[in-house]
């Protein structure tokens, strides 16, 4: 977790208590209070901030990552991977959701929605009796933007290759593009009782750049 | 060592990449398809996202997304940058082609020399970068494709959001041209309080002829519209071209190329002049 700038820190503790009292009130990914969105114009995050954000988008990406990989591996044990799991979970926002494309038997592509942890949950319990879950070690994050609801958002775009074995032979194989949506918010702090900055990731739309599946 | 084997990764990526800039040189996607690389070194390569294409296109990031330098530029003039921004498969600039089209390179090479010279750049947030996202929906039961046009407007001083500007499909052509007949609403009517207007709007395939010349129906008031009264059940976008204005005299098209070569990712599929404005140019597309 970031933690601000003294000059930051002043601004926010003039408006914590606002802020504080209109996060009770409704909101949602695509609309914030017309208070609300006044109040946080006001709060920006500097370009130095930005760049240390940047930095760490990476390393919540290689976290991600390792997760991904420990809870796919069925040789791990049940209790590490039901930690993966958990742990993986926290790295998202609330309401994160994984669309997939998946390439139906007449060519088409339809496209499927599912709650984060339900992808996740999905992927702890596939019919395989081994899988290999690798990513290639360069990620690229896009420059962060501020949205109207003063959220900073960025895309990091990650490489993912899957390999499902029936004993030791190879039954499915993929290599999936993942754009996940990277969103930087200010969120309390309950240890220090102030708001700070802190990265979450977003929604993830995943697209398979090649296919082997052996019957 | 981790940092070590980084560097060498990087400079082996960047040798790469100097041999995909001279291929790219003679413009023979063959090169580029049949040797065969590994996918790290493909997504490099690949523009990843479309705000990667915008620093690729305005000379501001290297193929590893690090700041253009020195070094960078006498290897890969900005020329060569964007001429590798464009699809090498596109049959128009493929030698030996049926579709292949000089007038196409000469305006390709013409785009690219103009942005270069004028040191022309995108603004990533431009009004002039129009996002098509081709969004699949249900009408009467059956799937249905239509386009939403979106572009970027600031909120305040320091935020953005994406905006609906249009929408268009089949499904929205609810009127039939016909110029066999001239429809119209007769000069008198207004002494009978317009009786002819009950004979006019049962002429349901041809009341926009009963309207002004310059009425243009409005599409996305129909989008609303039919989502409000659940006429459409809107299910999800399946791609995005973008449309791009922001470079003054040119419109070009970039479209993701999911491929697995160095020749990927967003490129840009067509350029042409242009000289319509944003509101016109939505009307003509």
């Amino acid at each position: 977790m970031k933690k601000l700038s003294k000059m930051g820190r002043k601004v926010l503790f003039i408006v914590f208590g606002l802020v504080t009292g209109l996060y009770a009130e409704a909101q949602t990914k695509t609309a914030v209070t017309s208070k609300q969105a006044a109040m946080v114009e006001e709060i920006n995050l500097s370009a130095a901030d930005i760049e240390v954000f940047k930095e760490q988008t990476k390393q919540k990406i290689e976290e991600f990552q390792q997760y991904i990989v420990t809870l796919g591996s069925k040789d791990q044990p049940a209790e590490k991977r039901n930690m993966a799991e958990k742990e993986a979970l926290k790295l998202f926002y609330e309401g994160a959701q994984m669309e997939i494309s998946v390439i139906m038997p007449d060519g088409t592509t339809q496209k499927v929605n599912r709650p984060m942890e339900k992808y996740l949950a999905r992927l702890k319990s596939l019919p395989y009796t081994r899988v290999v879950i690798k990513f290639y070690d360069i990620a690229y994050v896009s420059e962060f933007t501020k949205g109207p609801d003063g959220k900073y958002y960025s895309t990091a775009t990650i490489i993912q290759e899957f390999t499902g074995y029936t004993a030791d032979e190879v039954v499915y194989k993929d290599i999936t593009k993942k754009e996940v949506e990277i969103i930087i918010d200010l969120v309390e702090d309950k240890f220090f009782k102030e708001k700070r900055w802190k990265i979450f990731l977003g929604d993830i739309k995943a697209s398979e750049t090649k296919t082997t599946t052996t019957p | 060592m981790n940092h070590l084997s980084n560097i060498l990764r990087r400079s082996f990526s960047f040798c790469l990449l100097f041999l995909y800039a001279v291929a790219a040189d003679t413009l023979s996607a063959q090169n580029l398809v049949s040797s065969q690389k590994t996918g790290e070194e493909i997504f490099t390569a690949r523009t990843k996202q479309f705000s990667e294409f915008i620093e690729r296109f305005n000379y501001k990031s290297d193929f590893n997304g690090n700041p253009v330098g020195q070094a960078f530029m006498s290897k890969m003039p900005r020329e060569k940058m964007i001429a590798l921004l464009f699809d090498m498969k596109d049959p128009r600039t493929v030698s030996g082609n049926q579709n292949y089209s000089e007038e196409y390179i000469k305006t390709r090479s013409a785009f690219i020399s103009d942005v270069t010279q004028k040191q022309l750049l995108i603004n990533s947030h431009s009004p002039g970068i129009i996002a098509e996202a081709r969004a699949r929906v249900i009408y009467n039961g059956q799937p249905q494709i239509i386009s939403l046009f979106l572009n970027q407007e600031m909120v305040g001083k320091t935020s953005y959001k994406w905006v609906l500007l249009s929408a268009k499909g089949d499904l929205f052509d609810i009127f039939k041209e016909d110029t066999t007949m001239v429809r119209f609403i007769p000069p008198t009517s207004h002494e009978t309080d317009f009786i002819n207007l009950k004979r006019a709007l049962e002429d349901t395939d041809h009341l926009q002829d009963y309207a002004s010349n310059s009425y243009y129906p409005d599409y996305l008031t129909l989008f609303f519209y039919s989502i409000k009264t659940r006429a459409i059940k809107y299910e999800y976008v399946e791609d995005v071209t973008y449309h791009i204005i922001d470079i003054p005299g040119w419109y070009f098209k970039v479209k993701d190329f999911n491929r697995n070569e160095l020749n990927s990712g967003w490129l840009i599929t067509d350029v042409k002049r242009n000289s319509l404005s944003l509101s016109d140019f939505l009307k003509e597309i």
